[in-house]
């Protein structure tokens, strides 16, 4: 809920594909389907150019069948645990919480009036985000080891991928928190709503709107960083096309299959930015349908 | 999980294996025919089948890891491994992080090119070329003129001014069969695994005389002993009474465990 002080409809920053038609002003349903079949139109024929590329390689398609279902991870891994595109999945996640987590807090902790929160809170993001996510990765796993504490390869995968992507995502959080006018938390005041409420229910609904869509474009890119934790030998799905291909001397096959897997994850993560992204534009997208006159960018 | 472990001391690696009744064990999963991922999506390979009659011969059960070459040479494993069969030559470097109790197998280094190359006959053609090692291996040693086997004779190095181009060694056969000199003049790798990529690819050759006699060793953390007789003294059984020499028959066609190049 946002309380309505008279602030100057924006444009939507987010790219509707939907609605693409609909951001450039009223439009009429007509026009909106002609868009729309055009864009599925053009995404066919891309699709289609890119079919007959692969084609054109000769590709084993047989090899690519039979390790399909690792790849997937719809079986599992000779020690019984999850593989492939499951492995990346179940990796992505859980970094992917944990850095909600830890950005949130460093996002507090940059807007922070106390001196050392704001301290550690800088410093961490300037670390993470100033040093390569390989080095993280591997430092966790083969330096803390020398100081006594011995972590697993996924544990180390998990703590290297949600400590870098929380220092990106504090940004992001903290850009969404800033952009929201000051007014609005002055307005909840003056009404005499308690803080956390003012927090809940006015700030981060309209924050969120704002955040969504860096972040989502960001955990679409740690998806493709998960593949990463290979290098200590967790068998998910880059390291698996990539020791098939080793091991078979098939390389544009496994290469090829795994960046399809990738894509289709990517996809779907996309899609579910896209529904969030409507949820929380709700009402602004109301408003802006009833606004009259010439939009302000 | 997060463990802490004590300092290696003498028996705990031992004592590890006993209590646990599991023997952890590395190798590289992308090193055929010693270690690889089959078509059912196990690991297997000449490595794999040695530290299976290992471990039977312990009485323990076998877990594998696979957490890439560079982790498992550059030592202080910190109680994660138990044991590295996994096709490692003994260098100088090495033993300076590792305990490399006993050897294994010995598998002489050769030079691989394309079928259609001319010029390069032996090692002593290489001046000026470019060849691609194993990222890390000994083969990179011995191009760049660094390697020591110790207790082995000096090696000779009738070349100058080689370019070694250090990478994955089944990239490295890949790039050599686009064509003599377009990304590879030439690989210099173990026998075994250079016989694998000839037979897979059709595109290249083996050349020359076997370079220099190259013994493959187990390797183990740094600091138990009595980890290390025990598995020196199971290896020299399975030596003598011929478990080795069996699977290198299965996946060699001849006997690659007894000592000699």
């Amino acid at each position: 809920m946002a309380l309505d002080v008279r602030i100057p409809a924006r444009e939507d920053a987010a790219s509707r594909l939907d609605e693409g038609a609909q951001t450039q002003g009223a439009v009429p349903g007509q026009t909106r389907d002609y868009f729309r079949q055009k864009v599925w139109l053009t995404w066919a024929v891309l699709c289609a150019l890119l079919g007959a590329a692969f084609y054109a390689l000769h590709l084993d398609f047989g090899y690519v069948g039979q390790k399909l279902p690792f790849l997937l991870g719809i079986r599992l891994s000779p020690d019984g645990f999850i593989q492939g595109a499951v492995l990346t999945v179940f990796v992505t996640g859980c970094s992917m919480i944990f850095a909600l987590m830890v950005a949130f807090l460093t996002a507090l902790g940059r807007l922070s009036r106390n001196p050392v929160a704001f301290a550690i809170a800088t410093f961490y993001a300037s670390l993470f985000r100033g040093t390569p996510l390989m080095v993280q990765v591997l430092i966790i796993y083969l330096a803390l080891p020398q100081v006594g504490v011995v972590l697993g390869g996924l544990t180390s995968g998990l703590i290297a991928l949600s400590l870098n992507y929380g220092a990106y995502l504090a940004e992001t959080i903290r850009s969404g928190l800033m952009a929201v006018p000051a007014g609005q938390r002055e307005a909840a005041m003056a009404l005499g709503l308690p803080r956390w409420v003012a927090a809940w229910k006015i700030i981060a609904p309209q924050a969120l709107r704002l955040i969504i869509p860096p972040a989502g474009a960001l955990f679409v890119s740690m998806l493709k960083d998960s593949s990463l934790v290979s290098l200590m030998g967790l068998w998910e799905l880059n390291f698996l096309a990539q020791s098939y291909a080793r091991s078979s001397f098939h390389y544009m096959e496994m290469l090829l299959a795994a960046a399809l897997i990738y894509w289709g994850l990517s996809i779907v993560f996309e899609v579910v930015q896209l529904r969030l992204e409507r949820r929380f534009g709700k009402g602004v997208a109301a408003r802006g349908a009833h606004a009259t006159g010439p939009r302000k960018a | 999980m997060l463990v802490c472990v004590p300092l290696t001391h003498a028996g705990t690696t031992l004592d590890r294996v006993k209590r646990t009744g599991v023997l952890n064990d590395v190798l590289v999963e992308s090193y055929p025919p010693f270690g690889f991922i089959d078509a059912g999506n196990q690991l297997a390979g000449f490595d794999v089948d040695v530290a299976k009659a290992f471990a039977a011969r312990l009485g323990v059960t076998l877990k594998l890891a696979t957490p890439g070459w560079e982790t498992i040479m550059s030592g202080r494993w910190q109680g994660r491994w138990d044991i590295c069969i996994c096709s490692m030559s003994p260098t100088e470097e090495r033993a300076k992080v590792l305990s490399l109790p006993v050897q294994y197998y010995s598998s002489p280094a050769v030079l691989t090119v394309h079928k259609n190359e001319q010029h390069i006959k032996t090692v002593a053609d290489l001046s000026g070329k470019r060849v691609g090692v194993g990222m890390g291996s000994s083969y990179e040693n011995y191009v760049n003129k660094t390697l020591v086997i110790p207790g082995a004779a000096p090696i000779a190095y009738p070349f100058r001014d080689v370019v070694a181009i250090p990478g994955d060694e089944t990239v490295n056969f890949r790039n050599l069969a686009l064509g003599p000199g377009v990304r590879l003049d030439a690989i210099i790798s173990d026998l075994a695994t250079a016989k694998a990529a000839v037979e897979s690819s059709h595109a290249l050759k083996i050349v020359g005389p076997v370079i220099y006699a190259e013994p493959n060793v187990v390797a183990t953390e740094k600091g138990d002993t009595d980890w290390d007789h025990t598995v020196a003294r199971i290896f020299n059984a399975m030596k003598t009474d011929g478990t080795l020499a069996k699977i290198s028959q299965k996946w060699f066609g001849q006997d690659i465990t007894h000592d000699g190049p």
